[in-house]
């Protein structure tokens, strides 16, 4: 194998392991009717995409070291709210609920939240972009998030819209990759 | 430097999260109807039971745990994800559970150390 051929390579395989995945069209569903109690129906979608599996035999890259402990920059949380009601505001400001809308919505502008977040271009850190719309009819939500992580350099960015007729919440996790 | 942890042991397992999931869920709402002052309590006991028992797993994953609860009454909420991590240990699973007066929704993710 020459040379070119190595690097281009390992290039296509670095860019396979830090690839993107968003749920759009990539995610799994089944519904699971073993575990109904009480009248409660539980479904399950989720993401697994072990693509590489020949990685594991060929030989690792070796990288040589940068002995270096903490993030360059750190998670611009402010800069991301921003991004977020920017993004929310722009898209749904004057929107109606509707079904088929707002379920392409989600889809949508969780991809462009992370794609905005990305052009940051923070080394080292993995983002999650979580976006929730809901229909306004005096119902009662309640969404609340915890994490095990390590507060010195994970954090997030959160931001809440709502208009008359439906109410979005959209939040960005950064979460520094050691 | 050598790494002795391999497959199984390391990997994201949706079967097991979701398993968890479910049961923190049943745990903390079981079949209780939507009560506009315990939904603080209940969101709080989900995603608190959902990661003691995602420690106890002793993996090298950093989570990241959201619950919504939302009441019935015919409105509709959309809820979607994006990630930008790596696809060949980090993973994500969300469960839909519902009752007579009530949705609960429930994403984890697991992002490798």
């Amino acid at each position: 194998m020459s040379s070119t051929d190595l690097a281009r390579d390992r290039a296509a395989k670095l860019l396979k392991k830090r690839g993107s995945l968003s749920s759009q069209g990539t995610s799994n569903e089944y519904n699971l009717h073993a575990h109904r109690k009480q009248g409660s129906i539980s479904t399950i979608s989720f993401m697994e995409d072990h693509t590489n599996q020949e990685h594991h035999h060929k030989p690792a890259v070796k990288m040589e070291n940068t002995y270096q402990l903490g993030p360059t920059k750190k998670f611009p949380v402010g800069q991301i709210t921003q991004i977020i009601s920017d993004v929310l505001q722009s898209y749904l400001m004057d929107e109606r609920y509707e079904v088929e809308l707002c379920r392409n919505m989600t889809k949508t502008l969780s991809d462009v939240v992370k794609a905005r977040v990305k052009e940051l271009q923070l080394p080292r850190y993995k983002i999650v972009c979580l976006v929730n719309i809901g229909e306004v009819k005096n119902q009662g939500v309640k969404m609340s998030s915890r994490c095990l992580w390590d507060p010195t350099n994970d954090t997030f960015a959160t931001y809440e819209f709502t208009n008359g007729s439906l109410f979005a919440t959209a939040s960005v996790y950064g979460i520094y990759m050691e | 430097m050598d790494d002795f942890q391999t497959g199984e042991e390391t990997a994201f397992v949706v079967e097991e999260v979701s398993t968890i999931i479910k049961e923190s869920v049943e745990g903390a709402i079981g079949g209780n109807a939507y009560q506009h002052n315990k939904v603080n309590q209940w969101t709080s006991n989900v995603v608190e039971q959902c990661l003691n028992q995602l420690t106890k797993l002793n993996k090298p994953f950093k989570y990241i745990v959201t619950c919504v609860i939302m009441q019935k009454n015919g409105a509709g909420l959309h809820t979607a994800s994006s990630c930008f991590w790596d696809n060949s240990t980090d993973g994500s699973c969300t469960v839909r559970w519902e009752n007579k007066t009530m949705y609960c929704i429930v994403s984890v993710f697991g992002l490798a150390i």
